[in-house]
């Protein structure tokens, strides 16, 4: 796309000539995120360094009628930050300020910038923490995990970003800023704060988010179970649940996954079983005990080959050293891999996973497991090798035909990744043309010229005009 | 339009008996429960989600105001058909459709009583948590139309953290899902942004709810102060020490008079404020938490504090709150029941505040209120036969929401807008906030047919509306 000298002009203006990136060599590093899949140049990389000027920058672009696409720290699964359509790129890592922490009332206001894990670090001096804790969240930015609505291993206790995310100060494509929600919780009117999370960049773009700080449980217990068969496991997840005991944290890890973790963290897991749970509880030292024991009951039904609490804090973080850099190990199993998002009823679980194993077997390729069980959100990983003819074809099949299973199971599309452009030809699995509509009508009030991140989140009725070029890489978290 | 061409098609469609138009049936609909009045032309009940569409579709083509109305015991007047028109009553459409209790969810049409929910479920194990006082005889739908809240909402939050999805009639007829039966359905959240959206963005046929589990303890602690400051100070110290109880509820000296005088309970009338504790949650919890309540509540000079010993004497401890309300009665002809918010930390300030606003007007003002949710009812007593009177009660309501807003809160909690606070929604919204909510309405609602002269700053049409009746309803809920 070429692009005026006067746009050009007029964003060195507002930000300054050494935050306006055109050469290739500069641009080449936006051109993707973690949707590993796929690529893009932007033609202008923009970097605001305040909330003024990124509302000059919208209004540019908005004149113009040049896409514009945001990006925090560029590690979204779904290509949401990838600008198929070109135009500017707005990144927003420069506004990086914990502007305010309120602990009396347990709020924290910052910049869209802000990595989650600093936020979380800066409210332990005060017993609290920002709750949400995707598994990037050592890198990822709270404006993007607003714009994505991410999820973590605690979200089964403690809700996902929409939850956690007050109010925001939002530009809009039309120019202007507002403030959407509040400080006191649900305020009147529209829950338009409610609206923006998760909407992917396609609305406006936020340049100050309130969240919620929660007070850190005194204590915690965590518990490693290991089962023969991923069936066990998912079983033991499904009466959990239905015995109403809501543990902080349930993760799953199958025999595919576990093996490589074993080999390269060495966290103690049983490699060679089927799977293991890995179930968290918090809340009072006196309570934890009986919990523990209820959890341990449902989990002897299902035949497991162990049980271990960890007994010092150091264990439970090796414990947790294992699921959280798990996704890193997957490197020694195949040169490349596709990290799925999917959802189920809980009640499901045992049947989408014998389903999974089905559709991989089906398609030659290795899936591995490694997910929020809890939660019913599961994150399939196939593992390829990009060098093999025709083989992206098949990946993307097996992963299109899983979260078919999960839709007619009565679950959705996408846990916490989003939807971006990987999954918006999915969004009609779902949602009727009806239902479209309707945001399409939201879309259209808020950018009535189409500007703000172009094809993504609802469906175009044909496929992404991206390249689909596989890469080798080592950083996915899920 | 042409009156009688539309009855005649609403007749086609619900059926003759279901289709009001003389005045002796329809000034039934004339009011809610607020203080504002206005007659349909027309009232339709429809028993069908096709025929709530069809209802919609007639509307339209005709050009009159369409005013969806559950139980009609909202505050704010929401269901008052502010300019005339169709009012479609969904009490007929009360069947709960589906019970999922292994998923922990219900699906139930939106004339079903809140009330009815959980003792669907109660037998299991279950509840739904939002609790309003009109919880006997509020709909499910009425509920969702104004985000309700109620005593527990502290500990469980409102309406919006309890709804999946919702069915929803569009302006042009169409029926459209959404949000779903999982939580954070992908896309933007529109359920989140339909909830609280007091009837001016569609009508909701259908709603899918989430229920909970019944907790395992309950402890209700009654303390008595001589100060109203200590009490507050009290609720700021309980929220501080990181304790959520289930509820946290204040009333002072004028609603103990009155509960005294009306339904005695046995609180001691020289008392300043009563706090009314509720714990809700694991033994463990419920018992450590009710000794450390029973601590900050000595801390701050509390008279006396009573720990109820079983159910008996926990409903004892709860009659005085629930029939506060009604109490009032006996203080004054009249009353008229504000619903502001602040930030906790502010709440000893706000009610000094309360106190000044009610003697620099000479009106007696009576507090029971959400204390833990910051969440105030200041009632202000009055007699309507005094001439002048009630501009003296609007102007003191608006101070007391001025105040909150000034200290960073909001001027409603749980009631809604309406008609009654559309005035002082500028109080809390900039111009650019609130043309972001316009747009959100106009996108749904080009024509404005849904519920006119709501919730958005226009002007009161009708001077009689602000101050109608001669009588104050009888049943009023907090």
């Amino acid at each position: 796309m070429a692009l005026s000298r006067a746009l050009l002009a007029r964003l060195k203006e507002i930000v300054g000539p050494v935050y306006v990136l055109t050469r290739p060599e500069d641009v080449v590093v936006y051109e993707q995120d973690a949707f590993l899949v796929a690529h893009a140049l932007p033609d202008i990389v923009v970097l605001p360094g305040s909330a003024a000027e990124v509302a000059g920058v919208v209004r540019a672009a908005h004149e113009a009628n040049v896409p514009l696409v945001v990006r925090g720290a560029g590690t979204g699964l779904n290509g949401g930050s990838i600008p198929i359509a070109g135009g500017v790129m707005l990144v927003l890592t420069r506004m990086n300020r914990i502007l305010e922490i309120d602990p009396r009332n347990r709020l924290a206001v910052v910049e869209p910038g802000v990595v989650n894990a600093d936020l979380t670090a800066a409210a332990a001096r005060h017993g609290l923490f920002y709750a949400p804790d995707p598994g990037s969240q050592s890198v990822s930015t709270i404006g993007g995990n607003v714009g994505n609505n991410a999820g973590g291993p605690h979200c089964l206790s403690y809700g996902v970003t929409g939850n956690h995310v007050l109010a925001m100060e939002i530009a809009l494509a039309s120019g202007g800023m507002t403030w959407v929600g509040g400080r006191s919780v649900d305020p009147p009117g529209y829950d338009l704060c409610g609206v923006m999370v998760g909407s992917e960049g396609t609305l406006a773009v936020v340049t100050a988010v309130v969240v919620r700080l929660l007070r850190k449980a005194e204590a915690a217990r965590t518990l490693l179970a290991a089962f023969e068969t991923i069936d066990d496991a998912s079983q033991t997840v499904s009466e959990i649940i239905a015995a109403g005991i809501v543990p902080t944290a349930m993760e799953m890890m199958d025999g595919v996954v576990m093996a490589a973790v074993e080999a390269a963290i060495h966290a103690g897991y049983p490699a060679d079983a089927g799977a293991v749970l890995l179930i968290e509880v918090e809340g009072l030292p006196d309570s934890l005990p009986r919990q523990m024991e209820r959890i341990e009951t449902i989990c002897r039904a299902h035949t497991p080959r162990m049980l271990r609490t960890a007994a010092s804090e150091q264990e439970r973080l090796l414990l947790w050293k294992g699921r959280k850099e798990g996704a890193g190990a997957l490197g020694r199993l195949a040169p490349s891999y596709y990290l799925h998002d999917g959802v189920v009823p809980r009640t499901r679980l045992p049947e989408v996973m014998r389903k999974v194993v089905e559709i991989g077997k089906a398609h030659h390729l290795r899936i591995g497991n490694l997910f929020h069980a809890g939660d019913g959100n599961l994150h399939p990983i196939i593992l390829f090798n990009p060098r093999e003819p025709g083989i992206m074809d098949k990946v993307v099949r097996a992963g299109e035909e899983i979260l078919h299973a999960c839709v007619e199971a009565g679950g959705t599309i996408t846990g916490e990744h989003g939807v971006g452009i990987e999954k918006r030809e999915y969004m009609r699995w779902m949602f009727s043309d009806a239902d479209l509509l309707a945001m399409q009508r939201v879309k259209r009030a808020f950018d009535p010229s189409g500007v703000m991140n172009p094809g993504k989140l609802l469906p175009l009725g044909t496929r992404p005009d991206v390249t689909i070029k596989p890469v080798m890489t080592a950083g996915m978290w899920t | 339009m042409n009156r009688d061409k539309l009855i005649r098609e609403l007749r086609a469609v619900v059926g003759d008996e279901y289709v009001l138009v003389e005045k002796e049936d329809v000034i039934v609909y004339e009011q809610d429960g607020s203080i504002m009045q206005a007659m349909p032309e027309i009232v339709v009940l429809p028993g069908s989600a096709e025929e709530v569409a069809a209802v919609v579709r007639a509307a339209k083509q005709a050009n009159v105001p369409i005013v969806p109305r559950g139980s009609g015991t909202g505050l704010a007047g929401g269901a008052v058909p502010a300019e005339g028109g169709v009012v479609i009553s969904l009490a007929r459409m009360n069947r709960i459709l589906e019970l999922d209790l292994r998923n922990r969810l219900a699906v139930v049409e939106p004339g079903v009583i809140n009330q009815d929910v959980t003792k669907a479920v109660a037998a299991d194990g279950f509840f739904y948590a939002p609790d309003p006082s009109s919880q006997a005889a509020c709909s499910i739908g009425g509920n969702i139309a104004n985000n309700s809240g109620g005593p527990h909402t502290l500990a469980y939050g409102v309406t919006t953290n309890h709804v999946l999805g919702v069915e929803v009639v569009l302006d042009d007829g169409r029926v459209v899902w959404l949000g779903g039966q999982v939580p954070d359905c992908a896309g933007y959240d529109l359920c989140g942004a339909f909830v609280g959206s007091e009837g001016t963005v569609g009508i909701v046929t259908k709603a899918v709810l989430h229920l909970m589990r019944s907790r395992e303890s309950v402890r209700t602690l009654l303390a008595i102060f001589d100060r109203m400051d200590a009490a507050t100070q009290t609720v700021v110290d309980i929220t501080a020490a990181g304790i959520v109880p289930a509820a946290l509820e204040m009333m002072d000296r004028l609603t103990i008079e009155a509960v005294e005088t009306g339904a005695p309970v046995g609180y001691p009338r020289d008392a300043d404020a009563v706090l009314l504790v509720e714990l809700e949650g694991v033994r463990e919890f419920t018992e450590r938490g009710a000794r450390e309540v029973h601590e900050i509540c000595m801390h701050h000079g509390a008279r006396q504090v009573r720990v109820a010993q079983d159910d008996a004497e926990r409903l004892r401890l709860w009659k005085g709150r629930k029939g506060a309300f009604g109490a009032l009665g006996t203080l004054a002809p009249n009353y008229y029941v504000q619903d502001g918010v602040v930030p906790r930390s502010r709440l000893p300030e706000i009610m000094r505040q309360i106190a000044t606003i009610s003697a620099r007007y000479h009106l007696r003002i009576a507090n029971v209120f959400h204390a833990g949710d910051g969440n105030l009812h200041p009632n202000i007593l009055f007699d309507m036969r005094t001439p002048g009177e009630l501009d003296k009660v609007i102007a003191a309501g608006e101070d007391i929401l001025r105040a909150c807003v000034a200290v960073g809160g909001s001027i409603t909690g749980e009631h809604g807008i309406g008609l009654e606070k559309k005035a002082y929604i500028g109080l809390l919204f900039s111009d650019a906030d609130l043309n972001a909510m316009a747009k959100v309405r106009k996108a749904f609602d080009p024509d404005g047919r849904f519920n006119p002269a709501k919730m958005f700053p226009t002007p009161i049409t009708c001077a009689e509306m602000r101050r109608a009746p001669a009588k104050i309803p009888a049943g009023l809920w907090i």
